[in-house]
């Protein structure tokens, strides 16, 4: 198919999903029929059906797309100022920091669980980042180095936590590592969607550069780019979006690594292009994923094992289906 | 050769330790359905449940307890414990383990003549069974169970007799809410129950709090077959439920609740019906005392039925037959 028209069909498809997923959900209650029959006339469940649109089925919406986008966006970025196609916005030590803040508040109510998973997930970052910085420079090996590293003492920090939990509390801690949107509310969304804002508003003032930075630094350099510089404020808008969509979400692995793949295997590597269609598509994939998730059973499913059910096999598809180098 | 393997290692789980049976020998199957051999009543105990504790302290075989549940040193119930036992007061009874950990050479160290531990920590149970020790695993699903474990612990102990006596108080005191509120006639009212990790998270069908809200006379909103389960807020509208029961909260109360906005429609929070259970100590509804929280159920249910009852004079009843004369101190 032609570029144009499946970038097209990119920047058109999130209106059509958003409106779709108003209709979809578990409820015998607000179905397709008694959602068109609320234009129509005036029912005794009038009022039900509008709460469960407007007061839990659209907050929801809403929020899954803005995590969605800001854990795509935030991995493309993190993957061009790094340049490698194998990190994400979690290599930082941002999963794991955040997965114990939320525990940490989850098991002793010091703060709120959302307040705690943001504080602790930009602390992982930034210990990461002036543990690889040496005589003002900060090496991209050291820094993927010390991102393991500080991701493996919050790891260690969260199993202490959950060691001295109790059932209960234990269980609280194992969902929110699993990722979840169950929970979404008008309150949650007017939280995160302005550190989202500015962080994706900043990647994608940055993105033409970023095409820049996957060259190297020495190449930056020559074209008047200070790289250390960019890849500081492209990092920490990367932090500040994706930190802010796992403090209201949990967990939802791998999502940032595979949808930069997914554009760039049908958009190709330009960064200029594919920062606002990553932030697109990986809002819109992460509904329709969530629509199942809360369609498919009379229970909640953790979204972030759904995202691997459904979204690997779609990886798996296109990367049989598109040649962009791997093999060789 | 694998088969006469399997049955020498079936029978050695059956008998351990392995002993002859006298005539002061007890004997019960466990939830495991391993059967449970001992030469005498159990005089060392280590229980690493706390619930299971409760049950041992009810049939007032406390002197028989050597070993707890490191839970009970951290957990809510700390307080009432301290009642029921200086050494808990004092923090002198070892904990050598809890529901998920257990310290195999600290238990060994007590020399116990009897472990109960959870079912599930299958490891756990091997690892002290491989030193010649017995052990009780512990599963509960239903009412009935409790009343099992509170028996074979009544026969492990050498306390049958009063294992029965609060087993036969505790059927009679449902038999006669039930009486009371004319089960059979009665319009059923539709239960929400909220675990305390959050609105969403319930009990199904195949859970004891299902059991407990139709010993009430009450039917669950939840009718997914699933012991605990985490629910989408449209089904929760659906189900509009008439009353709201929260499991005990230390974060939240039942105004939070009725304050949510997106579940403002529902009947239990138009008509103000969201309730909150007193202690987990009080209502565990995995020892003897589930009645206390059948009742309290019964009456935001049917407050004209059950004008007579007085929770805090069913509460001094209740803890004084259950737990004897340390029971008058809990009351306070």
């Amino acid at each position: 198919m032609n570029r144009r028209i499946i970038h097209l069909v990119f920047y058109i498809l999130p209106l059509p999903v958003i409106l779709a997923s108003l209709f979809i959900g578990p409820s015998h209650t607000a179905t397709l029929g008694s959602i068109m029959d609320l234009f129509l006339k005036n029912s005794d469940d009038s009022d039900l059906i509008k709460s469960i649109i407007f007061d839990v089925r659209l907050p929801r919406i809403l929020l899954s797309f803005l995590v969605g986008g800001s854990l795509a966006i935030s991995g493309c970025s993190i993957q061009a100022i790094f340049r490698n196609p194998l990190t994400d916005s979690y290599i930082l030590g941002l999963s794991s920091g955040a997965a114990f803040g939320a525990a940490l508040a989850l098991a002793y109510a010091f703060l709120p669980v959302q307040l705690s998973a943001f504080i602790f997930g930009l602390m992982a970052v930034a210990l990461s980042y002036f543990t690889a910085r040496k005589n003002k420079n900060v090496s991209i090996v050291s820094l993927i180095l010390s991102g393991i590293i500080v991701s493996g003492i919050f790891t260690a920090l969260l199993t202490i936590v959950q060691f001295f939990s109790d059932p209960f509390k234990l269980q609280s801690i194992v969902h929110w590592t699993m990722g979840n949107l169950h929970n979404a509310n008008w309150v949650k969304l007017r939280s995160s969607v302005i550190p989202i804002t500015i962080g994706v508003f900043v990647i994608f003032v940055y993105r033409w550069r970023l095409n820049v930075l996957a060259l190297g630094d020495d190449e930056a350099k020559t074209v008047g780019i200070n790289p250390e510089r960019d890849k500081i404020i492209i990092l920490i808008a990367a932090t500040l979006a994706s930190s802010s969509a796992v403090a209201v979400a949990g967990i939802i692995g791998l999502y940032g690594l595979m949808v930069p793949h997914m554009i760039r295997m049908v958009t190709g590597p330009d960064n200029q292009k594919s920062i606002p269609l990553n932030f697109l598509f990986g809002g819109t994939f992460l509904l329709i994923i969530d629509d199942f998730s809360r369609t498919i059973s009379s229970f909640e499913i953790p979204i972030g094992v759904f995202t691997m059910l459904l979204g690997a096999p779609f990886f798996i598809y296109l990367m049989k289906k598109t040649n962009i180098g791997w093999n060789s | 050769m694998l088969l006469s393997f399997s049955s020498a290692f079936t029978s050695c789980r059956q008998s351990v330790p392995n002993s002859t049976k006298s005539s002061s020998s007890v004997n019960v199957t466990d939830f495991r359905g391993v059967e449970i051999t001992l030469p005498n009543p159990a005089k060392r105990i280590v229980c690493l449940i706390e619930s299971a504790l409760s049950g041992i302290y009810m049939l007032q075989a406390e002197n028989q307890i050597i070993g707890i549940s490191s839970g009970v040193y951290n957990e809510s119930t700390f307080a009432q414990y301290a009642v029921l036992d200086e050494r808990i007061k004092n923090k002198t009874l070892p904990a050598p383990g809890n529901w998920d950990f257990v310290n195999i050479e600290s238990i060994v160290a007590l020399r116990p003549d009897l472990v109960i531990i959870w079912a599930s920590q299958t490891e756990s149970i091997e690892s002290i069974e491989k030193h010649g020790i017995p052990v009780y695993g512990v599963f509960l699903k239903s009412v009935n169970d409790v009343y099992k474990e509170i028996h074979d612990f009544g026969i492990l102990t050498g306390r049958s007799q009063r294992a029965d006596s609060l087993t036969n108080y505790t059927r009679n005191e449902i038999n006669q809410l039930r009486s009371t509120i004319n089960i059979e006639e009665i319009e059923k009212k539709n239960i929400y129950f909220m675990w305390t990790q959050g609105l969403l998270e319930t009990a199904g069908t195949t859970s004891t709090v299902n059991e407990l809200i139709e010993l009430a006379g009450a039917k669950n909103s939840c009718t997914t077959s699933q012991e605990h389960v985490v629910i989408n807020k449209e089904r929760l509208l659906d189900w509009n439920p008439d009353i709201i029961v929260m499991w005990y909260n230390p974060l939240k109360s039942p105004e939070d609740i009725a304050k949510l906005s997106e579940i403002q429609h529902i009947n239990a929070i138009k008509f103000n019906q969201v309730y909150e259970l007193p202690s987990v100590f009080l209502c565990d509804l995995w020892t003897l005392k589930f009645p206390y929280a059948v009742k309290q159920l019964a009456k935001w249910c049917y407050p004209a039925s059950t004008e007579g009852l007085n929770m805090n004079t069913e509460k001094q009843k209740m803890l004084v037959k259950l737990y004897g004369e340390k029971g008058e101190k809990l009351t306070k």
